[in-house]
């Protein structure tokens, strides 16, 4: 089996094992059925935008919650040490780690169709090729994030300063949906193609462009790499 | 096998290892001896490649560890310091991960499970949480971790460090089998360790190597000195005429209670003067209560290593006053 995927599997039957991971995955269920059906009853409408772009908030705390500990337990424990010296590459292990992070992405979205559910039952002018293409993009933007995460939690052996750093990140690629009014025009369309969210709107529309798709992968990438790159120094520099 | 060339590391302005040079041949078990903070485990991660060095190779199984990282780690087993595990993880779940990550496939796990579950004790633990276990099991699944994949080259930090005296003998005896066909690198700060499992004892201190000799090589700095502590009852103390046929020993009266006296004689230690000494004692009627010699600290033989006989002479006082107080404490206690 590919080291990746070993590491991936590892990852992911420790995650399922432990307790925490209900725990985060219940209170983001909580929170983002919450809001939804709050939404629901207040506009009369269950709209399908109103769901997905509750998850993409609610992602901004889940995720970084979900990857923090990723590699700063791995530190905190020395268990680094050992990874690093078994017959492993920086590489597969933070992609390993990534696939596991992506993986209980996907579990955590398919609870979610719950709320889908209900769009499908009560909602009207159900468009069923973007609720495809826009949990495609959902699960896009995720990995992106995830990848922001696993590089937050590089960067400290501390999981809460690795939520912090992941949190603050993720919010700037959200956050940049509200100030592009605020800024010059020239300079406006270059951090509208940042901003996550108007990707993710792309794929509610039901296209998928190959242009997002390219863009949230490089994303990953540069942050994987990234984080692969925070490993490598800290093995040139790390204090006793 | 492996080749250590003027390896230096630096952390900050902290020299860890200062230009450290060493050859160690197959089949060798060669031990890093030296005090907390000497450099040890320092040395051990680059030659793992876990820390890169500011300046200097290491070659394992003659190709640098930087050309071929996979192919080197393969073929080395390595404890690293508290041996960190997986706290959530069974047992048997860390050795079957680890074995997959090594590539042995289902039949040659099953095989060296079996061996390494009966080398190191797992036998009762195997389905057990790793967090539940004692120090000592961490310390043997941390081991067996290391020896699963049978590897030409075994690098041990600190292996018997939280385990019990019997544990400890236990796992010397694996180390020395395990020598026989494999070349084993251990640190530790505990001398007598050392002494009994490696046949070459390198000493580091402050990042530098200070003595780099085989076993019994080593014994004789370390008997350079003999000190030997004697209590016995005698109503009239005279070693005078004992002291004149000897005039290498020397003569401290460390405690003297009524008729009940405590001494210490040293001598060089080429000399053995414990029969002769008790002899006189017996001669003259009185009673031996105890009589040892006393065992080199780790602190004294980097004493006699590093510092010149001048020194050494004038340490001699200061140590004996420590001796004291140490057995005071103890008395005590």
């Amino acid at each position: 089996m590919n080291n990746m995927l070993i590491i991936a599997k590892k990852e992911l039957k420790t995650y399922l094992n432990s307790i925490s991971t209900y725990i985060v995955f219940v209170i983001f269920l909580l929170i983002s059925g919450w809001y939804f059906s709050a939404l629901m009853f207040k506009t009369g409408k269950a709209e399908l935008r109103q769901l997905f772009s509750i998850l993409h908030i609610a992602y901004l705390f889940f995720i970084p919650a979900l990857t923090m500990g990723m590699i700063a337990r791995e530190k905190a424990s020395k268990t680094i040490e050992l990874l690093a010296t078994l017959p492993l590459r920086l590489k597969s292990i933070i992609w390993g780690k990534f696939i596991a992070a992506v993986g209980l992405l996907t579990i955590i979205l398919l609870f979610t169709s719950v709320h889908l559910l209900t769009v499908l039952i009560i909602g009207e002018n159900i468009d069923y090729g973007s609720i495809l293409s826009g949990y495609l993009g959902l699960l896009l933007i995720g990995a992106a994030y995830c990848s922001i995460g696993i590089f937050a939690s590089t960067l400290q052996g501390n999981q809460i300063l690795a939520f912090i750093i992941g949190f603050v990140i993720s919010l700037f690629f959200y956050i940049l949906q509200f100030i592009i009014l605020l800024i010059p025009n020239a300079v406006a369309d270059f951090f509208q193609f940042i901003s996550f969210d108007y990707h993710l709107q792309n794929f509610l529309k039901g296209i998928i462009d190959t242009r997002d798709i390219i863009y949230l992968v490089s994303i990953v990438i540069g942050f994987l790499m990234l984080a692969e790159f925070i490993l490598k120094l800290h093995n040139r520099l790390q204090e006793r | 096998m492996i080749e250590v060339k003027n390896l230096t590391r630096w952390f900050d302005t902290l020299k860890a290892v200062d230009n450290i040079a060493f050859t160690i041949n197959e089949g060798e078990i060669v031990g890093f001896l030296g005090p907390n903070g000497a450099g040890k485990t320092t040395t051990l991660r680059m030659l793992v490649g876990y820390l890169q060095p500011n300046a200097g190779t290491v070659k394992i199984l003659n190709k640098d560890i930087n050309d071929d990282p996979i192919g080197i780690a393969m073929n080395i087993g390595y404890l690293p310091e508290h041996s960190p595990l997986y706290d959530d993880m069974i047992v048997y779940d860390y050795l079957a991960f680890i074995a997959d990550i090594r590539h042995m496939d289902m039949q040659r796990f099953r095989e060296r499970l079996d061996y390494v579950i009966d080398k190191c004790g797992l036998r009762d633990v195997i389905g057990q949480q790793i967090q539940t276990l004692s120090k000592g099991y961490r310390q043997r699944t941390g081991l067996a971790q290391a020896i699963l994949h049978d590897p030409k080259v075994l690098i041990l930090d600190e292996p018997t460090s939280g385990l019990d005296p019997n544990q400890i003998l236990e796992i010397r005896e694996l180390i020395k089998e395990l020598g026989k066909e494999k070349t084993v690198i251990l640190s530790s700060h505990i001398m007598q360790e050392v002494q009994a499992v490696c046949d070459r004892i390198i000493i580091i201190n402050k990042g530098r190597i200070i003595a780099d000799e085989l076993k019994d090589e080593l014994g004789k700095h370390i008997s350079e000195h003999t000190v030997l502590t004697v209590e016995l009852e005698a109503n009239a103390l005279d070693f005078s005429t004992w002291l004149a046929s000897h005039p290498e020993a020397k003569m401290t009266v460390i405690s003297n209670n009524g008729n009940h006296w405590k001494l210490e004689f040293s001598y060089p230690g080429d000399l053995d003067l414990q029969r002769d000494l008790s002899q006189f004692i017996s001669a003259k009627g009185w009673l031996i209560l105890s009589m040892f010699r006393q065992q080199h600290s780790l602190e004294e033989i980097f004493h006699m290593l590093t510092t010149n006989d001048e020194e050494l002479a004038a340490n001699e006082d200061d140590a004996e006053i420590e001796v004291i107080q140490e057995e005071e404490s103890t008395n005590n206690e």
